[in-house]
């Protein structure tokens, strides 16, 4: 199992420097550059120049890139060419944010979608599997920022209510942070819990039909304990497997919403690297996001081993 | 007789089995009574798609000044929006863009797909993981973030937009056909054929493609609704598709300041989308049970 | 027993009332924004978003008023010995946030650091700081610039954020003021929190009595408007950056006031002159005539914008009235007719670039319409922002729909727009005799004079077209009623130091 994980994360070595490049060649490619943006209407070619050569961006791109990476590999991502703030920390503490968006949004959709998949697997092709059905693609069918705008407007009318906008963390005050993430994190969860439905209902119908399943109920077992001891626990690792994915796809994915409901999380921020072609932004974002989604992958891996024995790593 | 022949004489079935597999799972999908809806929802939209020219009353960018916000009514169907332009004219013409922007990003996820799966299945070794190394860093981004990136490298248009959305999806294809190739190749019977002389390129026509279409499919007609959401998301954040091109997507974005005055702006273009995203996944869902025989019961 | 209780009710409304009558200091303001500030470094930083917030940092040596006089800021009176030495007399009661005096020294660090090509500050072109040749400290109090040459705009552009007085100890603790604070002005800075909010509190040793009024300000980012609709309507915030589409959704709202001025910017269609089509004075003045301005101002701007030319009519004196003028008029006859002397009967096929702003997005959608009247096919092309600007900056395009700020002096809305091989001039226009009238109302200082040769070029210019102008649009804030004081103009959109919140 050690060796497992220590080849798996040796494999992260060629991943991170493969997405490095891409990402640093993209970023050359995007037309403009940060001094575009930095001098606005007031640009001259000698301002120009001044700042390029302040930001290195004078030098050839192969130069740029050894550069930066020597950085990052001593630990250090570079400074933003915009803000010039070190990209490391805001990275972190916005990772932090993010994370718990999709956290959160992930528990709402297993709250909604276990049990909806669980009832549409056993009334399967009832009635009340098709209203299961078509109730849980409806939450994927809409762009989450329609219905994010909907319900702002909605509450916002009817009960005149709005979203602290002031962020605070969950440490500072969780009563605050959980109002600030909730709305956010069901918009999120609903929009995810139509896949994780699916997939709990076809994992559960084919577990089902399994002989051991017979066999329990042969025993007389009551049908919850076949469900959830039996069935759910054998049915669960593709779950696991799709939640590990949408989370890993969260982690940048929700920028809409966090623009939407102003929180400041990795979304916006590597939006924003983007539009400003902030460079050790943009590149260290997406080499973060890319190293995190890997560790998940792991993590849903060694989870697997626990749930069924039988998975062995070697 | 030749060889082919005997080919197929010894392998009973396995070259005959696409056309009746897919005609079957079209019937079984029409007595699904969510499968039907689902069809016909698709089949709607496809025809409003190219009936456009037909059925639209006004040009996409046609604007009447003097007649913007109108509610629906006997001259503007579905209402008129901010620039006088008629609702159900863009809706129809949209469901084009929507649909075609859909097709084309699957196609294209779907070609280079199976090209990369069939490449990695069935050349083991360094080939292989190159190109798995390839889908884990491009499965690595958030699929929205990597379409971001790439329109700004290729500049915001329908095109670059097509393709951004097409090579986030280009992993999930490229992993169903290399697992498929790979379970395909460990069998028995094709291990046997391999040996008395069958081509890679007739276990590729012949035993892998009919395997590799019941989940190609499903996965298909799932993508085509992530790739119309996808792009909804990107004209939000003003990277989609670009005016006076109509997409559903950048309709229901820009309607958004005038949903309180004007809630027909919104209220279609939605409508729109939840219809065609619900009828290809309902259809998706449908084709699944039917196609994949592990959940027969 | 229920008559006790209308008295009671009585005093209760009574009570509840009073207090809107008392002009009660103190309190946060909350303001929900529009876009994410990048840093607040004045003399490097050009983003709108950061100005709101700077603009309450830091203090210039002089001001313009909204009648365009310069009048004293942290400068108390000034002389002019000749036509290019300032003597400038500060103010002695001024205190930077750290609460040292500010003195001749401040001044002098401040514009060296501008003029420091290693700093890389906005305020050392021409158009601003450029010009000096010498700074020189009389006494604590007195500073002298001397000008390489005459530069008549040179009082009125010391009033720039990127001509701000900073701390020289803040600047060297931090290495800039990105995310630091060396001012002088009514608020410091507090806590920020990318992408979700900035807080400034109040200074108390600001040199204006009495003000500011409020003991902060919280600007929110909200770049999403129906959401910031929505904050300022819960009572969340209690002034907003509106859209003109939210104008009608408050009508009738007593709870909620409109607040808006007339801005110095204007909408314009660029026309590359270096290309052949548009090096033919007929073309530019045909598309000009093609378009239906009234139209463009009701679909783009809901109607919230006016008719203009490149000197809007908020420039006072300066501007010329187009409402008249016979190129502003539609007539689509006499168009077809210039494009057919031209040699473009039928018309050809151009791209236009648009970008940055929902307006020109709208302007541009709008104006395909129009030209396709007179026989040009127009592809719209949306840029992102960063390419846009690199376009507009490398004066790539066929035609780009632009947003300019005309300044409050005529050097920026006229030479620096339209003079030959200036930056800001994308359309590549080039007459001998703008040129030399920009040249002369730039080397004298007699304002009549000056006002004479603008307006001759502005005259010449409008003839030409190079820029298709359309349109100063109107700006608009949104506020809580509670919010009073706050009197936003072009002059000084954030003047919040004014503002305050009655209970």
């Amino acid at each position: 199992m050690r060796d497992y994980i220590l080849r798996r994360l040796l494999m992260l070595i060629p991943i991170l420097l493969g997405i490095s490049v891409c990402v640093f060649t993209i970023m050359q490619l995007v037309p403009g550059n940060v001094v575009n943006g930095i001098l606005g209407i007031e640009q001259t070619p000698e301002l120009r120049a001044i700042w390029e050569k302040k930001l290195g961006l004078d030098q050839p791109p192969l130069i740029q890139y050894f550069r930066w990476m020597g950085n990052v590999l001593r630990g250090d991502f570079g400074e933003s060419f915009r803000t010039g703030a070190q990209v490391f920390p805001e990275i972190i503490s916005r990772f932090t944010i993010t994370a718990e968006l999709a956290l959160l949004s992930c528990l709402t959709s297993l709250i909604i979608a276990i049990p909806l998949g669980i009832v549409s697997a056993l009334k399967r092709n009832r009635p009340v599997d098709k209203v299961v059905r078509v109730a849980a693609l409806m939450g994927v069918s809409m762009p989450s920022f329609a219905s994010a705008t909907l319900i702002i407007l909605f509450l916002s009318k009817a009960f005149g209510y709005f979203t602290p906008v002031k962020y605070v963390s969950l440490i500072q005050n969780p009563g605050t942070n959980l109002e600030i993430m909730i709305l956010p994190a069901l918009i999120l969860g609903t929009t995810m819990a139509g896949s994780v439905m699916r997939m709990t209902r076809s994992s559960i119908l084919e577990v089902m039909r399994q002989d051991f399943i017979k066999a329990v109920r042969a025993k007389g077992a009551p049908e919850r304990i076949t469900i959830f001891r039996h069935a759910l626990k054998n049915g669960c690792i593709p779950i696991i497997t799709l939640v590990g994915m949408q989370m890993g796809g969260l982690l940048g994915g929700t920028v809409v919403i966090e623009q939407i409901f102003s929180i400041p999380g990795l979304g916006q921020y590597v939006l924003t690297g983007i539009s400003q072609r902030d460079y050790p932004v943009v590149q260290g974002c997406v080499l973060f996001i890319a190293f995190i989604y890997v560790i998940i992958n792991l993590f849903v891996d060694i989870i697997y081993t626990y749930v069924d024995p039988r998975i062995q790593y070697a | 007789m030749s060889k082919q022949a005997i080919l197929r004489r010894a392998l009973p079935g396995a070259g005959a089995a696409l056309p009746r597999q897919s005609e079957s799972a079209f019937i079984l999908v029409w007595r699904d009574p969510l499968g039907r809806a689902g069809l016909c929802g698709v089949a709607l939209i496809a025809l409003m798609a190219i009936c456009a020219p037909v059925i639209a009353r006004y040009g996409v960018a046609e604007m009447h000044p003097k007649a913007k916000l109108t509610a629906p009514g006997l001259t503007f169907f579905f209402g008129s929006d901010n620039f006088g332009r008629d609702v159900f004219s863009r809706i129809v013409y949209g469901a084009r863009v929507s649909l075609i922007v859909g097709i084309v990003s699957v196609g294209i996820a779907a070609g280079l797909g199976y090209l990369l799966g069939i490449l990695a299945g069935f050349f083991e070794g360094k080939c292989e993981s190159i190109i798995m190394m390839a889908m884990d860093i491009i499965f690595a981004f958030p699929s929205i973030l990597l379409a971001l990136f790439i329109v700004s490298a290729l500049g915001p248009n329908i095109i670059n937009t097509m393709i951004a959305i097409g090579i986030v999806n280009v992993p999930v294809f490229t992993r169903t056909v290399r697992a498929s190739v790979k379970s395909v190749k460990s069998m028995d019977y094709i291990k046997n054929a391999i040996s008395i002389g069958l081509t890679p390129r007739g276990v590729l026509l012949r035993h892998v493609t009919p395997n590799v279409l019941a989940p190609f499919t499903v996965q298909a007609t799932l993508a085509l609704s992530g790739a119309i959401l996808t792009e909804a998301s990107m004209s939000f954040l003003g990277l989609g598709i670009q005016p006076p091109q109509p997409s559903w997507g950048s309709m229901l974005s820009d309607a958004r300041k005038y949903m309180e005055i004007a809630p027909w702006l919104v209220i279609f273009p939605a409508l729109f989308i939840i219809l065609t995203i619900l009828s290809f996944n309902v259809l998706g869902d449908s084709l699944r049970d039917v196609l994949d025989p592990k959940l027969k019961l | 027993m229920k008559r006790l209780f209308a008295l009671f009710v009585c005093t209760v409304l009574l009570l509840s009332a009073a207090p809107t009558f008392a002009l009660a200091d103190g309190g946060i303001l909350r303001v929900g924004t529009d876009a994410e500030p990048i840093g607040f470094d004045p003399h490097t930083i050009s983003a709108v978003a950061s100005a709101r917030v700077m603009t309450q940092l830091y203090n210039q040596l002089v001001d313009v008023d909204g009648d365009l006089n310069v009048v004293p800021e942290l400068a108390e009176s000034w002389e002019q010995p000749d036509d290019t030495t300032y003597i400038f007399h500060l103010r002695g009661d001024v205190t930077f946030h750290n609460g040292r005096s500010m003195t001749a020294e401040d001044v002098k660090y401040s514009f060296e650091r501008i003029l420091d090509p290693n700093v890389g500050a906005l305020g050392s072109s021409a158009s601003y700081a450029g010009d000096i040749e010498s700074i020189e400290i009389i006494d604590d109090l007195t500073v002298k610039f001397t000008l390489k040459q005459i530069n008549a705009p040179f009082l009125a552009s010391l009033s720039s954020w990127y001509c701000s007085i900073v701390a020289k100890e803040a600047v060297e603790e931090n290495g800039d003021l990105l995310s630091a604070d060396g001012g002088t002005g009514p608020f410091t800075l507090g806590e920020w929190i990318p992408d979700n909010m900035v807080s400034i509190n109040k200074y108390d040793g600001y040199f204006i009595p009495d003000q500011p009024k409020v003991d902060g300000i919280e600007f929110y980012v909200m770049t999403d408007s129906s959401a910031r609709l929505a904050a300022l309507r819960t009572g969340s915030v209690d002034l907003i950056a509106a859209d003109t589409s939210m104008l009608p959704l408050v009508a009738g709202d007593a709870n909620i006031n409109t607040l808006s001025y007339q801005s110095r910017n204007y909408a314009a269609l660029c026309l590359n002159t270096t290309l052949p089509q548009f090096s033919d004075v007929r073309v530019r003045q045909a598309i000009s005539l093609a378009l239906n301005r009234q139209d463009i101002i009701d679909l783009a701007y809901n109607g919230e914008a006016e008719v203009s030319g490149f000197v809007p009519a908020s420039l006072g004196h300066w501007a010329v009235d187009v409402t008249e003028h016979p190129l502003y008029q539609q007539d689509i006859e006499k168009a077809k007719a210039l494009m057919s002397e031209a040699g473009y009967a039928d018309g050809f096929e151009v791209t236009l670039i648009v970008g940055l702003l929902d307006s020109l997005r709208d302007i541009g959608a709008v104006a395909q319409q129009q030209l396709a009247e007179i026989g040009i096919t127009v592809n719209v092309v949306n840029k992102e922002n960063a390419e846009y600007v690199a376009l507009w900056s490398a004066h790539d395009f066929e035609i780009m729909a632009c947003q300019n700020g005309a300044g409050s002096d005529p050097s920026r809305g006229v030479a620096f727009f339209f003079k030959t091989g200036n930056s800001a001039n994308i359309a590549g226009y080039s007459n001998a005799r703008v040129d030399e009238l920009c040249e002369l109302g730039a080397g004298t200082t007699d304002v009549a004079q000056r006002e004479e040769y603008y307006k001759e070029a502005i005259e010449i210019i409008l003839d030409e077209e190079p820029n298709v102008v359309i349109a100063s649009p109107r700006e608009y804030f949104l506020s809580s009623a509670k919010l009073l004081g706050f009197e936003p103009s072009a002059a000084e959109p954030y003047s919040l130091a004014t503002a305050y919140l009655a209970e």
